[in-house]
């Protein structure tokens, strides 16, 4: 967790003196003429997306359903123009990562693990999942402009979640115990015969990964844009072993934007 | 400007396509699975092979690895030629449907997964009974061993009328296995006593089912120790363990009594299915046995589940210990005799038309998680009278 937070703050400092060397002089007029040329943003969004393997692995079927998540984005981004066409971006977001899918799966390894007790088997069946994560993200891009209306945007962030799930159910399948030649539990429909799960605890609270964006002013002020966040941090923490693909939070968002400097 | 406007297009077209690829469906892995669920036979005069036509015809339980037909006694087994119903793609050797010579003991069998990594073996057996055996018959509970498949709890045997080794006896010990894997076998709910009433007995004890036992909105905090003639079903296990308990052994004879030694001591507290605890209540045992019709009026075969096996209309004679309480420490004999409800068709009892059970509970309420935490049942010496042939 430490370690995390330390990673934002070392690449919030580098960036700010990156900064710095760019302006060439120092002192209060240095931070007055620094802040003058900066850009300032507000924007409005949403984001659609999903928590899931990098590379789907063939035991992951069918997606039966993909129910649209309330993923509202808002923030403030600055940026500053360091030449002609490259500038530099830092900024602020509150937004939400939720997903909501329903998957089938087949010979899916799991392992549920408590206070030293564990059932381990292959899942084979339908799994309904449900993921929030609310958080506080610091996108630093580099920004490209290709001209006054559009500009290109790379670069990373780092996430801390403020609240967060991720529960659900498999159901309509069965389970074979320790492997595929192991007793096998059945799972039924309803809320007595089905496996209910809850891994709030085991989200990661500090999250990183790349942004991707672009945005398009239509006028002086007002503008859309579409960015690409690809997490490259696990959703759960390392020792979370019930499945075993690593799941990276991947939302595409789109959205207003407003220059109010 | 216009042409910076499509490299754009073009990088984010690019971004979009990554995502895709990444995303899409790979191919369907092939089955790992590698079970008989189905084993039946086809013979051309059933009268001469079989009791009935129910046991021509064999559902394979996925924790079973022994399939047995029971057939009459004089029954040619010399060029049976059983049939299964595999995993999709698995395959069988010996095949399908070839005939092979039973006389001699089990026939093995090996289903190999259609992925080829997963392959379990099977002994396939006739058992040829005499349609009428001793009106006596002991439970000594002197023949168990660890399980085959974890080596980790006990399995109980019964001394067969040939004087081999039957699988009749069941418990729910692998049930609570899927909660507490690391259990041994001396912590498991149904377990071997030392000093029985004489040699080895049964030790039920209901037990803590642990942290997954407690997880989640439908839990099962206790398993009581349980020991019954019939089948544990572990697929119904964990969601639906009333239909876990699959009560009841075909059986040719008449019971009229019930008689064995126990020791009763329940624990405190009492808690319900949500854990809560209960002072005013006091845990109870139970001992009981039930003679059943084990098929429905078309002949369909019927078995009788944890929520029906003292409440079925195809009940015909219950034997049940009252108010098993506590006994300080001593042997207490019981001798109870059945109770009929209906008469018994002769006929339909020498053809295996019967099932019977006898069951033992730690906690008279275990099915529905009720009890408490070390109460325990103690059992030996266990005799059914049957009635006398004339």
């Amino acid at each position: 967790m430490k370690r995390y937070i330390a990673t934002v703050l070392i690449s919030v400092l580098a960036s700010m003196s990156a900064w710095a060397i760019m302006e060439n002089d120092g002192g209060c007029q240095n931070l007055q003429n620094f802040f003058r040329k900066v850009e300032g943003y507000g924007r409005l969004g949403y984001s659609i997306g999903g928590t899931a393997p990098m590379g789907m692995p063939a035991e992951i079927r069918k997606l039966n359903k993909f129910i649209l998540q309330p993923n509202v984005s808002f923030g403030a981004d600055l940026i500053k123009p360091a030449s002609e066409r490259w500038g530099i971006l830092a900024g602020i977001h509150f937004e939400n990562k939720a997903m909501h899918i329903d998957a089938t799966v087949k010979n899916y390894h799991m392992e549920i693990t408590k206070d030293g007790q564990s059932l381990e088997g292959v899942f084979t069946g339908k799994n309904d999942s449900h993921a929030v994560q609310w958080t506080f993200t610091i996108p630093i891009q580099a920004v490209y402009k290709f001209n006054d209306k559009w500009k290109l945007k790379f670069g990373p962030y780092f996430s801390y979640v403020t609240s967060c799930g991720f529960e659900g159910f498999a159901y309509d399948g069965y389970l074979r115990v320790d492997d595929p030649t192991g007793p096998k539990i059945l799972l039924g429909t309803t809320k007595d015969d089905r496996g209910d799960y809850d891994f709030k605890e085991d989200v990661r609270k500090v999250q990183w990964g790349m942004g991707l964006g672009v945005d398009y002013f239509f006028t002086r002020k007002f503008g859309v844009y579409a960015d690409l966040n690809w997490g490259l941090s696990g959703f759960f923490k390392s020792s979370f072993k019930t499945l075993d693909q690593t799941l990276y939070p991947i939302y595409g968002t789109i959205g207003i934007a407003y220059r109010f400097k | 400007m216009r042409f910076f406007n499509h490299k754009t297009f073009i990088a984010v077209a690019v971004i979009a396509l990554a995502v895709i690829s990444t995303s899409c469906f790979k191919e369907e892995p092939l089955n790992a699975e590698c079970d008989i669920e189905m084993a039946w036979v086809h013979v051309d005069d059933l009268e001469a092979s079989f009791y009935n036509a129910n046991d021509t015809l064999i559902n394979v339980i996925s924790n079973e690895d022994k399939i047995v037909f029971s057939m009459r006694d004089d029954a040619d087994v010399t060029a049976f030629a059983p049939q299964f119903k595999i995993t999709p793609g698995a395959t069988i050797t010996p095949a399908s449907g070839t005939a092979h010579d039973f006389s001699d003991g089990p026939v093995t069998y090996t289903v190999t997964s259609e992925d080829g990594k997963w392959s379990r073996k099977y002994q396939v057996s006739c058992n040829r009974m005499a349609r009428y055996t001793t009106s006596e018959i002991d439970f000594d509970f002197e023949h168990f061993e660890l399980d085959p498949l974890y080596h980790q709890f006990y399995v109980w045997h019964n001394s067969l009328a040939d004087g081999s080794l039957g699988d009749d006896w069941a418990t729910g010990n692998l049930g609570f296995r899927l909660s507490m894997s690391q259990a041994k076998a001396d912590e498991f709910p149904t377990s071997v006593l030392e000093n029985g009433y004489d040699g080895h007995g049964v030790l039920l004890i209901t037990r803590d089912t642990g942290p997954l036992g407690h997880m989640g909105s439908n839990p099962k905090p206790i398993a009581a120790g349980n020991m019954f003639l019939g089948k544990f079903n572990v697929a119904k296990a964990l969601f639906n363990p009333m239909l876990a308990t699959e009560f009841g052994i075909p059986f040719i004879q008449k019971p009229v009594r019930l008689s064995g030694y126990y020791q009763y001591s329940p624990s405190a507290p009492f808690t319900d299915k949500q854990f809560i605890e209960h002072p005013d209540r006091i845990d109870a045992g139970d001992i009981y046995s039930v003679l059943y019709i084990n098929h429905d009026r078309n002949g369909n075969p019927l078995v009788l589940y944890g929520d029906n096996v003292l409440s079925s209309d195809n009940i015909v004679a219950v034997a049940r210990v009252k108010n098993v309480n506590e006994t300080n420490g001593e042997w207490v004999k019981f001798d109870i005799e059945y109770e009929y409800k209906k008469e018994i068709n002769p006929d339909m009892l020498a053809n295996r038309g019967y099932n019977l059970t006898i069951v033992f509970s730690s906690s008279i309420d275990g099915a529905t998680f009720e009890g408490a935490i070390g109460s325990t049942l103690k059992v030996d010496c266990v005799k059914l009278t049957c009635e006398e042939k004339e």
